[in-house]
């Protein structure tokens, strides 16, 4: 078990230096246990991942794999039973960490008898604003987040879309250098999905760190630079999106305007080695197929890690 | 109402000379020391002993190093006003309308024939608020934080820089706020409803031929007699706790508006009351009997006296009379003539006992306040002669002087107690005193907040109330404890008791247990024991203490040392109550 005298995060296992490393768990585990003490779940096994700078990254897994753990640890909204996290080189039980952190939970848990305005104006006191500052935050991230026509109306009354986006202008208010989302995705319409992941992206190019927790694999196809794969507690795939998703032992052939003669002759030629080829990489599979394998192989084998991509 | 000694002692004099501030060092100390080892104990079942103690090291030092100084009044206001918009979400205010209900309920049956209508309508208002607003407490403040991390908003809260101080704090100052709204509303109506509720007013229904001496029309079902004197001014007798102002305006008599009820006397106390035995000795006075665990007695026709030893009397709190009440009551010890009461002598003197005013003999009215007064030019004696005296400059130079009274029937007795004589000076405005009421009732109400919100840190809703509940009731009792203490109580200790118990032996009896040692060692543990739990009675606020609704009613004023020694008593539980959270809430996994 690490003690709290143990030295700050090293960054060791960062190609870059360590200021660049934002969250760094370390050996992380997390036991669930009952009123006597007794172990009910070990939610999460020793966990060890890093989110960088200016990444956007990724944590899938089916539900009680420990997504949802790991970011209660790295909020501090729970306290490892083994390991560490590191937030902004702090421990993640450092309130003065929350200055540079916005949270989207899983179901913008907000208190409901508030209008948008008056929400955005509490979470922004809660940061010390100054209310000029809180007003001016307030009308940007409501007119961001597309709520201008409900802004006076209590949250009670709004639809799951609007209250997530309410939620993601909560998570916005004060200019957070890192982002958790949880879920940001779930109860928006394709239309406000597509708002939401380009909304996630703009944020990434404006030089935040995102990290983001679904179950809509499409979704983090789309955005993610890097995601976690974790599986009962443990991880089991971590990488690249676009390194993961490549199948190295297969090649693809795009060709067009040949006959089955000519495609069993290229055939034939590609055994021999050789000929024109109109295109010849490697084809991606969809996340969600590789999903679904990674879960598959981890029941067939419980404990061992995947290895398909590069840290 | 009968004051209690400690009732009157100054701020200063109750912080300093009677423990006030002693106790309460020694119950931080206790509380800190019992706060740490069990924070040990629970470090070291999670962590280790080692890590353990490291861990609560860290979390002390955070509250100083961190939390303490990066507090900020701005969250603290954020989250109050929110506790605040919760509550009226929560339509608390529906509480203002069950009072209004209350009242017109009560108007129907509140006693116009009652002796003193004031007191019982003043008791009534101040009752049923201070009882609401305590309900109110134990609602408002119990439920609002488990709800929090039940429907998971505390979530958006503590990933924000909110510090658990502040997350205290801004619940206990929300919900004081919403309990200070309601307050003022309740005061408000209260006010209007005593004042609305005595008024009356009473016409003349017959005058004697000299035109001084006549009766009133019956008015709130019951009638004054008055005098009017050479100049035409006068007053009505006293009916009901009150009287009226007569005076003469042109030919008609008007009776005008009623005094004496709704006052707030500012009673000036004397330092210290000593008695004299029937042969000239000091003693404590004379017990008589089951009455006498207030009041002490003096025997009549002897030697024994009561002196009052008054000290820093201000002189520009009186004109040309020093007016005095007196409750005084007497104990016969033969039946003698029932319809003429016990009679006393009283007079005023000096310290050094040089100067004393001409004796002046009453009799004694029972079960009432005497109302008396002496002039400050007054007759007496200097050195034994006769002399003109003026009181502030002969008497009571130095503001110090000695009330003396004796008992002049033989064979009965004048009882008395400390607070049964004091000076009067102008009272003062009866609205003034009914807030100092609501600010003792408020006071009440800000403890059960804290205690409410400290529970609540670490227990669910309706838990975090019986133990809230179980607290405020524990302070009930903590007289036992005190009579426990004092051994008053019968039968001994708890560890004696034990073997009182199942060996049957009688609190009567003296313990035997063959072995003189071993008693003496039981009555030591024993007493160690019970001062540990006396205290640790501390730790629970005396809501017995803290009501002060009497003095409102009975028309006598609040003072600021007894007010002042409330409020000091409410911050000492804020304080503790804000630490014990403190560490609560830091500890605690919100998501578990």
């Amino acid at each position: 078990m690490a003690t709290a005298l143990e030295s700050g995060p090293s960054g060791s296992t960062s190609a870059n230096d360590p200021t660049n490393v934002i969250v760094e768990t370390r050996n992380l585990g997390k036991i669930y246990r009952d009123f006597w003490g007794r172990k009910k779940v070990h939610a999460l096994k020793s966990l060890d991942l890093e989110v960088r700078r200016g990444e956007i990254f990724g944590l899938l897994g089916p539900n009680g794999s420990g997504k949802s753990t790991t970011i209660k640890l790295m909020l501090g909204l729970l306290f490892p039973t083994s390991g560490r996290v590191f937030v902004f080189g702090k421990d993640a039980t450092d309130v003065s960490k929350n200055e540079r952190i916005g949270y989207l939970p899983e179901e913008s848990y907000l208190y409901k008898f508030l209008n948008a305005d008056e929400t955005l104006d509490f979470y922004g006191r809660l940061f010390d604003m100054s209310a000029d500052e809180r007003k001016e935050r307030t009308a940007k991230l409501i007119k961001m987040v597309k709520l201008e026509h409900a802004r006076r109306r209590q949250l009670k009354e709004y639809s799951k879309g609007m209250t997530r986006r309410i939620g993601l202008a909560q998570a916005l208010i004060n200019e957070p250098e890192f982002l958790v989302l949880d879920e940001p995705t779930t109860g928006l319409d394709p239309l406000g999905t597509r708002d939401m992941k380009d909304l996630i992206l703009r944020l990434r190019d404006e030089g935040k760190t995102i990290l983001l927790c679904s179950h809509q694999l499409a979704d983090v196809q789309d955005v993610c630079d890097r995601v976690a794969i974790l599986h009962q507690g443990e991880l089991k795939e971590l990488g690249r999106v676009d390194s993961l998703l490549k199948m190295q032992d297969i090649t693809q052939i795009h060709a067009s305007g040949l006959s089955d003669d000519a495609k069993s002759r290229i055939k034939k030629i590609i055994e021999e080695s050789g000929g024109q080829l109109e295109r010849m990489d490697n084809p991606t599979t969809t996340m969600e197929d590789l999903f679904l394998e990674i879960v598959k192989e981890s029941e067939q084998r419980p404990g061992r890690r995947g290895g398909r991509g590069e840290n | 109402m009968r004051l209690s000694p400690e009732q009157f002692w100054t701020y200063s004099e109750w912080l300093f000379q009677h423990n006030g501030l002693r106790d309460g060092m020694i119950l931080a100390l206790a509380l800190t020391i019992l706060g740490f080892l069990v924070g040990y104990l629970v470090s070291v079942v999670n962590h280790g002993p080692v890590e353990g103690f490291l861990k609560v090291a860290q979390n002390i030092g955070q509250l100083f190093t961190v939390d303490i100084p990066k507090f900020s009044f701005r969250r603290v206001a954020a989250i109050a006003g929110l506790a605040f918009k919760e509550s009226i979400r929560k339509k608390i205010l529906v509480l203002i309308g069950i009072f209004i209900i209350a009242m017109m309920f009560a108007g129907w049956y509140l006693d116009q024939n009652a002796d003193y209508p004031a007191r019982l309508y003043i008791s009534f208002v101040l009752t049923a608020t201070n009882y609401l607003v305590i309900v109110l407490g134990f609602f408002v403040s119990c439920f609002s934080i488990p709800q929090d991390i039940k429907s998971r908003t505390i979530y958006t809260i503590v990933t924000k820089p909110v510090r658990p101080l502040e997350l205290f704090l801004g619940r206990v100052l929300g919900f004081a706020g919403i309990g200070t709204l309601i307050l003022l509303v309740m005061g408000l109506l209260s006010y209007v409803f005593v004042v609305r509720g005595l008024n009356h007013e009473h016409e003349v229904e017959t005058i004697d031929a000299n035109g001084k001496i006549g009766q009133t029309t019956l008015s709130n079902k019951h009638t004054h007699t008055f005098t009017l004197n050479e100049e035409g001014r006068g007053t009505t007798n006293e009916v009901k706790g009150h009287r009226h102002i007569v005076s003469k305006v042109g030919d008609r008599i008007v009776i005008g508006k009623k005094i004496d009820d709704l006052t707030a006397r500012v009673p000036i106390y004397a330092k210290k009351l000593e008695f004299t035995g029937r042969d000239g000795e000091k003693n404590e006075g004379y017990n008589v009997g089951y009455m006498s665990e207030y009041q002490k007695y003096i025997e009549g026709d002897s030697l024994s006296m009561a002196v009052w030893e008054f000290d820093g009397v201000n002189k520009d709190l009186f004109k040309d009379v020093i007016s005095y009440d007196l409750t005084i009551s007497a104990f016969r010890t033969y039946k003698g003539d029932i319809v003429t009461p016990v009679g006393g002598i009283i007079y005023f003197r000096s310290p050094d006992e040089k100067v004393e005013s001409e004796r002046e003999s009453f009799k004694v009215k029972e079960f009432q306040v005497d109302r008396r007064s002496i002039r400050t030019k007054l007759k007496g004696f200097k050195e034994g002669q006769p002399a003109d005296l003026d009181f502030f400059k002969d008497i009571a130079p130095d503001g110090k002087f000695q009330v003396v009274i004796r008992c002049q029937d033989r064979g009965q007795y004048l009882g008395m107690a400390a607070a049964d004589l004091y000076l009067r000076p102008a009272d003062l405005q009866f609205w003034w005193n009914f807030v100092k009421g609501y600010i003792s009732i408020w006071l009440q109400m800000f403890i059960v907040i804290c205690f409410g919100v400290m529970f609540s840190t670490f227990l669910s809703g309706p838990v975090a109330m019986i133990a809230t509940v179980a607290a405020i009731v524990l302070g009930f009792f903590g007289f036992f404890v005190d009579q426990l203490q004092a051994s008053t109580t019968k039968g001994g200790g708890p560890i004696e008791s034990l073997i009182r118990v199942p060996s049957q032996t009688g609190s009567q009896i003296e313990l035997d247990l063959g072995s003189p040692a071993l008693e003496e060692a039981i009555r030591v543990v024993d007493t160690w024991l019970l001062t540990g739990v006396a205290q640790l009675k501390n730790a629970v606020p005396n809501f017995d203490q803290l009501g002060t609704a009497d003095f409102v009613a009975y028309g006598t004023n609040l003072f600021g040392g007894l007010l002042g020694r409330h409020l000091t008593i409410a911050l000492g539980y804020f304080v503790l109550t804000s630490l014990v959270s403190y560490f609560f809430l830091k500890t605690r996994e919100m998501a578990a």
